[in-house]
């Protein structure tokens, strides 16, 4: 197969077409065409070299020279709108000066709902799947050994985890939650009223902390230390408070001693979980200090995989459109994780902690049973990408 | 107070960017100080008309109304034309 970069004829581009581009940093140049205050919410996000530009379909309505005489001509053009008609339009546009223009088939929001799986590891143990929502920056996982299956932070869109497990031919036997999310919408209820597998979540977290209200959702609660089998896996419950109170990683280790930590909102990548959605950031950044600082480094190595549920920018991965490195690596790329006194660290965390989304209280109430929104709502409290890292 | 209109443009059930296209087109064949009503079912049109009226040079968005008829909202605009 060659790599050469053939010019693209075709006028559209999918949604997957457009992740693969931008995972393999395709020299792609994207055109926004939906009105300023939309695209300042959200948009495609990729590597940080990723080029955009917002032009609102209405300008070239107004004047079409101007408008066009703003994109450049010498490259591939992705035009993107909210679902499809102004992006369709502009492109055509485009072509009729003669740039090279495609654009995205059913718009950002068809974007914001693709799903990527890809296998993280497949041996003799079993396989670890990673189920990511690129556009949100959201991350689960599956581990599939012997017929069995555990799911980590299932989002909201339950199917394709069962299509993972039935086209592996396991059963779900556990589904976990690192947390109780707040930034999207957890699939671990419905998953456990569609597998009968137990759902898993510290109690610590089945209390919404600004409410200061008890779940109403059926859950089974974690001890700190607690051990589950899923095929020739073993997956300890180790308690990581900070990003909230009951957060836990769950650390899988096969029988070869290779083991894979999922840290949810604990470690990430690039940076960690913000102390403060809970609504005590000075409360509680201390209490995260001990989780990364002490408690963590007693049950990880420097050759634990490390699997969080979120990345910012797709520069995370390993090339491949994995989000997943070992602690070794983590330790030395992760600025937010350089040796600090606690005093430091406090002083650095409440220096750095990004705008708190209002709607984030709400998808909590969600997470816990306390509310149950429609579809249309669900998309739209769980609009753009997560803000649930420090600001870098 | 109803708003005043001269002439109403109907796109209900167009998607987007039709509502805006049409009502360029309806706005150049006001004469200036003629207002248009346009009747749009696309929730998209109430921020897409905002941002339009302020790089459009003869356009002033009197009023936007959100309306029911038979259970479903009705965005309803009324553009000035200006020059």
């Amino acid at each position: 197969m060659t790599t050469t970069n053939v010019p693209t004829t075709a006028t559209t581009r999918t949604a997957a077409e457009l992740y693969a581009a931008l995972i393999q940093s395709q020299p792609l140049f994207i055109l926004d065409v939906r009105n300023e205050e939309d695209f300042a919410r959200w948009r495609v996000e990729g590597r940080a070299a990723l080029e955009t530009l917002n032009i609102p379909y209405f300008e070239f309505i107004e004047d079409e020279a101007a408008a066009v005489a703003r994109v450049p001509r010498d490259r591939d053009i992705l035009v993107v709108c909210a679902k499809e008609g102004s992006s369709e339009y502009v492109a055509e546009i485009l072509r009729n000066h003669s740039l090279n223009a495609a654009h995205l088939e059913g718009g950002i929001i068809t974007w914001g709902n693709l799903y990527d799986v890809r296998d993280i590891a497949d041996n003799a143990a079993g396989r670890i799947v990673q189920i990511a929502r690129p556009a949100r920056g959201d991350v689960s996982f599956m581990i599939i050994s012997d017929g069995q299956a555990a799911i980590i932070d299932p989002l909201r869109h339950t199917n394709y985890y069962l299509d993972t497990a039935r086209q592996a031919g396991a059963s779900v036997t556990q589904i976990f939650d690192t947390h109780v999310h707040a930034d999207h919408i957890s699939g671990g209820p419905a998953l456990a009223q569609a597998t009968g597998a137990p759902y898993y979540v510290h109690a610590y977290d089945a209390i919404h902390p600004i409410d200061m209200l008890p779940a109403q959702m059926p859950y089974e609660h974690l001890q700190d230390g607690q051990t589950f089998t899923v095929g020739q896996y073993s997956v300890k419950v180790i308690w990581f408070p900070g990003h909230t109170l009951g957060q836990v990683n769950y650390l899988a280790t096969a029988p070869d001693g290779q083991s894979y930590l999922f840290t949810g909102d604990g470690i990430f990548l690039k940076s960690f979980g913000r102390p403060d959605l809970g609504g005590k950031g000075e409360t509680w950044t201390p209490i995260l200090y001990e989780s990364i600082y002490e408690r963590l480094p007693q049950h990880i190595d420097d050759s634990t995989v490390i699997l969080p549920s979120h990345f910012s920018l797709l520069d995370e991965d390993d090339g491949q459109g994995r989000f997943a490195a070992p602690y070794g690596q983590v330790r030395r790329q992760n600025d937010a994780l350089v040796p600090r006194s606690k005093e430091e660290f406090t002083a650095y965390v409440l220096g750095n902690l990004p705008v708190f989304p209002p709607q984030y209280v709400e998808i909590k109430r969600v997470n816990i049973g306390l509310v149950h929104p429609t579809e249309e709502q669900a998309g739209e409290l769980e609009l753009g990408r997560n803000i649930c890292a420090l600001s870098q | 107070m109803a708003t005043e209109f001269d002439q109403t443009l109907d796109v209900k059930g167009a998607k987007c960017p039709m509502p805006l296209v049409k009502s360029r087109k309806a706005i150049n064949d006001l004469t200036v100080g003629q207002t248009l009503r346009v009747l749009a079912t696309d929730r998209g049109s109430v921020a897409d008309f905002q941002g339009w009226v302020k790089t459009a040079k003869n356009i002033e968005l009197v009023a936007q109304e959100t309306v029911q008829e038979n259970g479903t909202d009705l965005y309803v605009h009324y553009l000035k034309r200006t020059s």
